[in-house]
């Protein structure tokens, strides 16, 4: 390495060798740049991801040498009703928690995006609850859905509500109280997003739709909404992903209860690998929660290069 | 070139020094003082610990003891990746038997079966639990949990109600509506029953020599009827309540919010230090655990907890020196006198525990402290930690109305043979 860098070109050597020899010094000081967080990134995770892709074929309890099983692991999946409950429940909370996640972000980005007072304080509010520890908002969240002596449930027998759901104790109320929770939690973060997007349409498109006579529904039909396209498409790809490896608010909020009612896709996997110590079976169901969110991002980026083009 | 090939000689001796320091090590022939390290969960609310370790460098003051403090609820997970991580710290606590049979059986646990067969060995209250392959053990039990009932007297003398001494479920369920009553932030229970499985589970398994890891569970039915009766009642604060708001069962006895408690007896320790502290008043007793009708002897469930000499010891002979004390006479002392229960409980140690300053001297807490027969809480086999998973997730749904008794036993019944045979 040392030689290569510091060692001065043969004064013999003729002109175009030279070029690419000072080509290819620049790449290396170029990768010499990217190195540090490359490594890290193989290390930590490129490694760790072609390891878990491995071990989806073999059996493996941590300890013991891994044995190659081939296909049994996806064949166990196929018959596991814990897994295929696992994942209808993922794809109930994603189907709740991103299009709820959308329109409250939107929403408030729209509310926030005008010049009145205080306007500060309340995008701090609405950010406020994203950088709340997870742990404390399940915790608390719980402590509001309480069936009994919950402030939910009393506000809706305030206005005369009688059969109240029982939410997380109940089997069907569950997985709505953890998306609402989440939606809660993540709106602020998204609203940031959307905000931005807002800010970036030129006031000229809309000066322009008032003098063509648009009204406001029309005006945030045709200018804002096309506006906010490359925001909105940034958004979807990033809630679908974080709504399918969703883990710490169910954990701590229900742990997948009552009964397996909010298991999902990612505490499966923890469930089976570090819990139970099949490994191999773990990498299995992550493999098909890697590919499941590979086709919905692609299909996802599909749809947006349509609409771009027409 | 030269410096290289010196710098890389360098490197391997120092490479191969604490190989050779390990090597020493294993002959057993150890001299000089030893440093030991031993896994231990939550450390300060733990006292058995400091206990131990107190009482065992007194009697070997050529060993140090370093413990290896984790969380208490991390700690299956992390032992779980230290082991398969080739750690070496010495000495390994085993939480609970099902974790006990996956080290074991994965061969992570040097075997002490010559401890186990000596003769204070197989006095050791709890040993079956650790029973391997036929007749090998793996870890050795210093203490034995088992379940009792404890009660505030001050609750029953304000209901006019004499205390329990030999109840059966059905006295219990209306001993535990009668005490009931108050309302809002007064509102006192009849008694608690905690969110675990076990407090239903566990004891029907126990008292009517069912089986918990199937495939038959018809045994469930009657303990959870009583259950469920004495939850309609509203003689129990609810399965959901308690859950949702995380409820500690010791801040509901301690603040005498439940007249009675069906628990371990590892509460006692942490209740006589809550009153040493001044951070309760409640006047409390135990008795045995209530029994099905009918049933002859006192039946209850509990679970013991072992040390263990890792397979990759660094000090080997001195973790087994460790293990042993703990188990044996002297640990089992120093442990009961601060309240812990001892797997090696001899008469003797039995008459030092009742005289620990705090506890209850009455005949029926000291019959409640030798039941006829202590069920362990959980069979052992390779597919406990699934069964476990199906009956935890089983018994919400009962508890919450969401499932009949009916339907649930036959949906854990269902279940566990789907997926755990």
């Amino acid at each position: 390495m040392a030689d290569l860098l510091t060692a001065t070109p043969a004064t013999a050597v003729p002109s175009p060798p030279r070029r690419t020899r000072r080509r290819w010094r620049n790449t290396l000081i170029g990768w010499s740049f990217i190195l540090p967080n490359f490594l890290g990134f193989a290390v930590l995770t490129l490694i760790p991801v072609i390891a878990a892709l491995v071990l989806s074929f073999m059996d493996w309890d941590s300890y013991n040498a891994p044995e190659w099983v081939g296909l049994k692991n996806f064949q166990r999946l196929l018959d596991d009703e814990s897994t295929k409950i696992a994942l209808r429940n993922t794809a109930y909370y994603a189907l709740g928690h991103v299009p709820l996640t959308v329109l409250a972000a939107l929403g408030l980005a729209l509310l926030l995006n005008r010049k009145i007072a205080g306007v500060g304080f309340f995008r701090a509010a609405a950010f406020f609850p994203y950088i709340t520890s997870m742990v404390a908002v399940a915790i608390v969240w719980n402590m509001l859905f309480n069936p009994e002596v919950g402030p939910v449930n009393q506000f809706l027998h305030f206005i005369g509500i009688d059969d109240a759901p029982g939410w997380t104790t109940s089997t069907t109320w569950a997985m709505p109280a953890v998306i609402l929770t989440s939606v809660w939690r993540d709106m602020g973060y998204y609203m940031i997003l959307f905000l931005a997007g807002l800010q970036a349409i030129p006031t000229e498109h809309y000066e322009a739709a008032k003098m063509d006579g648009a009204n406001n529904w029309q005006r945030f039909r045709n200018v804002t909404l096309p506006g906010l396209r490359p925001v909105t498409f940034l958004v979807l790809i990033l809630l679908t992903v974080q709504s399918f490896k969703v883990f710490d608010l169910i954990v701590v909020m229900t742990d997948g209860g009552p009964g397996r009612a909010t298991l999902v896709l990612s505490q499966q996997i923890y469930r089976q690998g570090i819990v139970e110590g099949e490994f191999g079976y773990a990498s299995a169901i992550s493999l098909v929660l890697f590919a499941l969110v590979l086709v919905l991002t692609l299909t996802q980026f599909w749809f947006n290069n349509r609409r771009e083009r027409s | 070139m030269n410096r290289r090939k010196l710098l890389a000689f360098g490197a391997a001796v120092a490479a191969a020094a604490p190989l050779a320091a390990c090597g020493s090590d294993d002959d057993g022939a150890e001299s000089g003082p030893v440093e030991l390290t031993i896994s231990v969960w939550n450390m300060d609310s733990t006292p058995e610990f400091k206990a131990l370790f107190d009482a065992f460098q007194k009697a070997n003051t050529d060993i140090t003891i370093k413990p290896v403090d984790i969380l208490a609820d991390d700690y299956p997970t992390k032992v779980t990746t230290m082991l398969a991580g080739g750690d070496s710290t010495d000495v390994i606590t085993m939480k609970n038997v099902i974790d006990y049979a996956r080290y074991a059986g994965r061969g992570q646990l040097k075997d002490v079966t010559s401890l186990a067969k000596s003769e204070n060995g197989a006095k050791l209250n709890g040993l079956d639990a650790f029973k391997q392959e036929g007749d090998k053990y793996y870890a050795l039990p210093y203490r034995q949990d088992f379940w009792v009932l404890y009660y505030n007297k001050k609750l029953f003398d304000a209901a006019g109600k004499p205390y329990p001494t030999n109840l059966t479920w059905d006295q219990y369920a209306d001993l535990a509506k009668a005490l009931t009553g108050g309302a809002g932030q007064n509102k006192v229970y009849g008694t608690y029953h905690h969110t675990w499985r076990s407090v239903v589970q566990a004891i029907s398994a126990a008292q009517t020599g069912g089986n918990l890891l199937g495939p038959d569970y018809k045994f469930f039915g009657d303990q959870y009827k009583n259950a469920l009766g004495i939850q309609e009642a509203g003689a129990t604060l609810d399965y959901g309540t308690a859950k949702t708001q995380k409820t500690g069962y010791a801040s509901m006895f301690e603040t005498k919010k439940t007249a009675m408690l069906p628990m371990g007896t590892w509460y006692i320790a942490k209740i006589m230090a809550e009153k040493k502290k001044g951070s309760t008043d409640a006047d409390w007793a135990i008795a045995p655990l209530p029994q099905a009708a009918g049933a002859s002897g006192v039946t209850t469930f509990g679970s013991p907890t072992a040390f263990a000499v890792n397979k990759n010891a660094k000090h080997a002979a001195a973790a087994q020196k460790f293990v042993e004390f703990a188990a044996g006479p002297e640990g089992a002392k120093a442990i009961a006198a601060i309240g812990v229960v001892p797997a090696l409980l001899t008469d003797e140690i039995r008459t030092s525990y009742f005289g620990l300053e705090g506890m209850p001297t009455d005949d029926t807490s000291k019959k409640a402290f030798a039941p006829d027969k202590i069920v362990l809480e959980m069979p052992v086999s390779d597919k406990t930690s699934k069964i476990d998973t199906i009956l935890n997730e089983e018994h919400g749904l009962i508890m919450t109305k969401e499932k009949s008794v009916d339907a649930g036993i036959a949906e854990i019944e269902k279940r566990v043979k789907n997926e755990a045979s």
